[in-house]
């Protein structure tokens, strides 16, 4: 029997677990697809906003805040890496000027901290490549750029170690009330006996909820956001995230550096009937490419290397929905966890078990908890020096794997065998960055196809490039009798 | 030790221009990333190699062995799965540092640097391709790598997309090793391979080729595989024309949207680009802006034909060690530029220091043109005018100049003139 299971390891599912193992409390993570992070979490602009958007007094304001700040635990503890670039949001007419006068008094409201209002000149001396149309900024220096994945693969490491347990390829097809238990059914065969559920399923929250509750206060209304990726070569095209002024559809088309170097242009915001469907489309593209003008010069567009979409779990509830089921004690809900969701995520775990479960007054605290994950090196972030010291010490640091990111064997060796590890094409690159670089794994999807066929016994034949049944390929040719 | 010269990249570029430069008594080091020389001639088991230099035909790995004898017997040294982890230039001397499982960092310095590094495929990334994004969408050089070397099949339904010369090879590769291969769509209106290939590999296998077409949708099934894609004519300005989408059930699509040369390893290197090749820019002695820092083969311009590869590099390997052994004279130069109908002309700039008279100039047409003329052009006076028959862009051209008849003082333009 469980006292939880968490529904979803997604950043909300992931920061809900560390939060939890900080507990005695016996406790399991269930996630459908065949890794952590791999759905609204693979697939966003990165961004721990300022708070400078929602509605005062809101849980989205409060929570985004409160989880900004937290991240800078987060850095310490879990070795997440952050990239302090701050935003601009900019005006480029009188009308404009006056949205984002309106804008800083609500950050001010929201009491973001340092956030002024900058004129164009100003604000062109730290960011050259800002559109010359632009005639006013707003600066919000506490916004924050992350590595999403890496967060929630932190979060859930640490989680595991301080007890918590994980189950991926888990899709759960029921939930039924016992008297003071429920059964959760995992692929139509495995039970799971738990004492509590918290629904963090993403866009699929409100599936989850309807397969208990008759009456579930939030309907998903998925919204999709396509992106471009351009080259690492492009780092310090922009230094700043820039965003437009906000509107109904969402934050707009923005600039957002990544942690890595990579620049990201989107995303547009379109309602969609499909929400596991991350196509991308012509309109889509396009309508990013004519919006990116807006914020800077020159948008370096021969430099893309990649186009993606992602889903964001909007809901018809006017905040983030985080609450206890009011038909079934026991039985905690996420709905409408859209952006700042990411952003808030740390608070949001931390909301949830205090304010909502209260949970201090359910079970102690472990006094061994220990709140510390050492990422791996990255090897090529290492001066020559520390670089020699490590060969010697681990010689397969010297095979490179991934040119173009200069992935070394050691680095993805060691995220088959970790304790959250993988043995997918698509897990690797999410762990090691093998693939993310210019050539987008022409030259290295086959070496790290190998290299998984040989730490894991497996024929090539079996090796998956995301999901367990998307096997790279066919069959074999040249069969040796 | 200090080496006279480095040559970056084992393939068909790499071992020319190692053999030249030790022919000329250089002290050469080959440095190669993969665990055998000969590059991609590995994986391009079809024959149609060497007809330029050999006049014979050989498959790639027939034409790469050939070269790789003559390495071998030059005693030339070499390193085998070493990565060049960074390049760069203090004073007059090249300092590269390597990584290997054998050796971990080793530093290396030389006089001179040839970079052979081939190029990489584009990617369904670097163009907009509406749709789903299951796997299965794969560049056709890696599905040759998968099939040729590793001995694995993809799929067995397989669409091409672009007519790119490895798309053509691919095409007939698939069909001949059971695969059913629906068709290639072509966005321009002209084939971007060689002819031999549109008719060696798709005619007589009857594979349809949709020129003006691009993949406009893909579908993926209910478990994220690749499962439909539409193509659909496109007009002048290549926008999708409606009510001609043609829709084809598929496992697999094959990109063959071009080729870019890799050039990563001179981020780090003041070298001036040249964005109409997506390479540096040279002079002709296929050196870069940077003194003593040579580049030819994929890296430099994408050929069609490997027998250009090794004839280029070779030049760059004499080039090179002609730079060790020179004094340093000082000269002009002049800018050669591109000019009307002509995508992009190499050498870039014309170099009066150095000694050889004799100029190799390679170009790309922008458009076919059935009847054209070749014209060179220099201060309103014409240098050279040469009649060309069937222009492709697909088929690179090269002229000579003699840089007795240049003028030091003014620039030269390059145009292909269309004739009636």
């Amino acid at each position: 029997m469980y006292d939880y299971v968490i529904i979803g390891a997604g950043i909300i599912g992931t920061c809900v677990a560390r939060e939890l193992s900080r507990y005695s409390v016996k406790a399991i993570v269930l996630e459908k697809e065949n890794d952590v992070a791999n759905v609204q979490t693979l697939a966003n602009s990165a961004i721990i906003h300022s708070g400078h958007n929602p509605e005062p007094d809101s849980l989205k304001a409060k929570l985004n805040i409160w989880g900004n700040q937290l991240y800078d635990e987060l850095e310490q503890e879990l070795d997440i890496p952050l990239l302090r670039s701050g935003a601009y949001v900019v005006a480029h007419n009188e009308q404009e000027e006056a949205e984002l006068e309106k804008l800083y008094q609500n950050a001010l409201a929201n009491e973001v901290p340092d956030v002024a209002l900058l004129s164009f000149e100003e604000a062109v001396k730290t960011e050259p490549n800002l559109a010359r149309s632009i005639t006013k900024v707003l600066t919000l220096p506490t916004t924050k750029v992350t590595y999403p994945w890496e967060v929630a693969f932190a979060c859930m490491e640490n989680a595991m170690k301080n007890g918590m347990e994980f189950q991926k390829n888990a899709t759960v097809t029921k939930i039924e009330p016992k008297d003071d238990f429920y059964i959760i059914t995992v692929n139509n065969r495995q039970t799971i006996e738990t004492k509590a559920v918290i629904n963090a399923a993403g866009v699929a929250s409100d599936d989850i909820a309807a397969m208990i509750d008759k009456t579930v206060e939030f309907k998903i209304t998925p919204r999709k956001g396509e992106y471009f990726v351009l080259d690492n070569r492009m780092k310090g095209f922009v230094n700043h995230v820039l965003y437009p002024l906000p509107s109904e559809a969402g934050k707009g088309v923005l600039l957002t550096p990544q942690v890595h170097g990579e620049i990201l242009v989107g995303p547009n915001s379109v309602y969609v009937e499909d929400k596991y469907r991350t196509d991308v489309s012509f309109e889509g593209l396009n309508y990013v490419k004519a919006n990116a003008g807006a914020l800077a010069e020159n948008v370096p567009f021969h430099k893309i290397i990649r186009s993606f979409a992602g889903i964001r779990a909007t809901s018809t509830y006017d905040d983030f929905y985080i609450q206890e089921s009011k038909e079934h004690k026991g039985i905690f809900h996420f709905g409408g966890l859209e952006s700042p969701g990411l952003s808030a995520a740390p608070a949001i775990a931390k909301y949830l078990l205090r304010d909502v479960i209260h949970i201090e007054k359910l079970f102690p605290e472990k006094p061994d908890f220990d709140p510390i994950r050492k990422k791996k090196p990255e090897f090529h972030t290492f001066t020559l020096d520390e670089k020699r010291k490590l060969i010697e010490e681990y010689p397969t640091y010297g095979n490179i794997i991934c040119k173009c990111e200069q992935i070394t064997e050691k680095e993805i060796v060691d995220a088959i065998h970790a304790p959250l590890g993988s043995n997918t094409i698509k897990g690797l690159k999410k762990r090691t960055r093998a693939g993310a670089g210019l050539c987008q794994g022409g030259y290295c999807e086959e070496k790290v196809m190998k290299l998984i066929a040989r730490e894991t016994g497996v024929s090539p034949l079996t090796i998956a490039y995301d999901a367990t049944d998307s096997a790279l390929f066919l069959e074999e040719t040249k069969v040796e009798e | 030790m200090r080496r006279d010269i480095i040559v970056i990249g084992g393939g068909a570029g790499g071992l020319a221009a190692a053999l030249s430069a030790k022919e000329d008594k250089k002290d050469v080091l080959l440095i190669e990333r993969e665990d055998r020389l000969g590059g991609i001639l590995n994986q391009c088991i079809h024959n149609g190699f060497g007809l330029e230099v050999f006049k014979e035909e050989y498959t790639g790995p027939e034409y790469a062995e050939i070269y790789i004898n003559k390495f071998h017997d030059a005693h030339i040294d070499f390193l085998l799965n070493t990565t060049v982890i960074s390049l760069e230039k203090v004073e007059d001397e090249f300092i590269l540092y390597t990584s290997s499982l054998a050796e971990g960092i080793q530093k290396y310095t030389a006089k001179a640097v040839v970079i052979t590094t081939g190029c990489y495929e584009r990617t369904r990334g670097s163009i907009i391709i509406p749709g789903d994004r299951p796997k299965g969408v794969i560049t056709a050089g890696s599905a040759q790598r998968y099939l040729n070397i590793d001995g694995y099949m993809i799929g067995k339904k397989v669409f091409i997309l672009g007519s790119g010369d490895i798309g053509l090879i691919m095409a007939r590769r698939m069909y001949l090793e059971g695969a059913e291969v629906l068709g290639v769509a072509e966005l321009m209106p002209y084939s971007n391979g060689l002819t031999r290939n549109i008719v060696q590999c798709l005619n007589d296998y009857d594979i349809p080729l949709f020129l003006s077409h691009t993949v406009t949708e893909i579908k993926a099934d209910a478990e994220n595989r690749l499962s439909q894609i539409t193509i659909q004519q496109v007009d002048d300005h290549f926008q999708p024309i409606p009510g001609s989408k043609k829709r084809f059930d598929v496992d697999t699509l094959l990109l063959s949207i071009g080729l870019i040369p890799d050039i990563v390893l001179l981020d780090s290197l003041p070298v001036e680009y040249d964005p109409l090749t997506k390479s540096v820019k040279i002079n002709q002695s296929c050196e870069t802006t940077i003194p003593g820092l040579f580049i030819a083969g994929n890296s430099l311009q994408v050929h069609d034909l490997v027998d250009n590869v090794s004839k280029e590099s070779e030049r760059a390997g004499h080039h090179a060690a002609e730079y060790v052994s020179r004094k340093k004279t000082d000269g002009r130069t002049i800018k050669v530029l591109p000019g009307e109908n002509v995508s992009y002309v190499s050498p870039q700039y014309i170099d009066f220091s150095w000694g050889n008279s004799e100029i190799i100039c390679s170009l790309r047409s922008k458009q076919k043109i059935e009847k054209a003329a070749l014209n060179v052009i220099q201060d309103g006076k014409t240098i050279v005018r040469k009649r060309l028959m069937y222009v492709v862009p697909a088929e690179m051209e090269t002229f000579r100049l003699d840089i007795e008849d240049l003028d030091a003082d003014s620039d030269i333009l390059v145009s292909l003139e269309v004739l009636s």
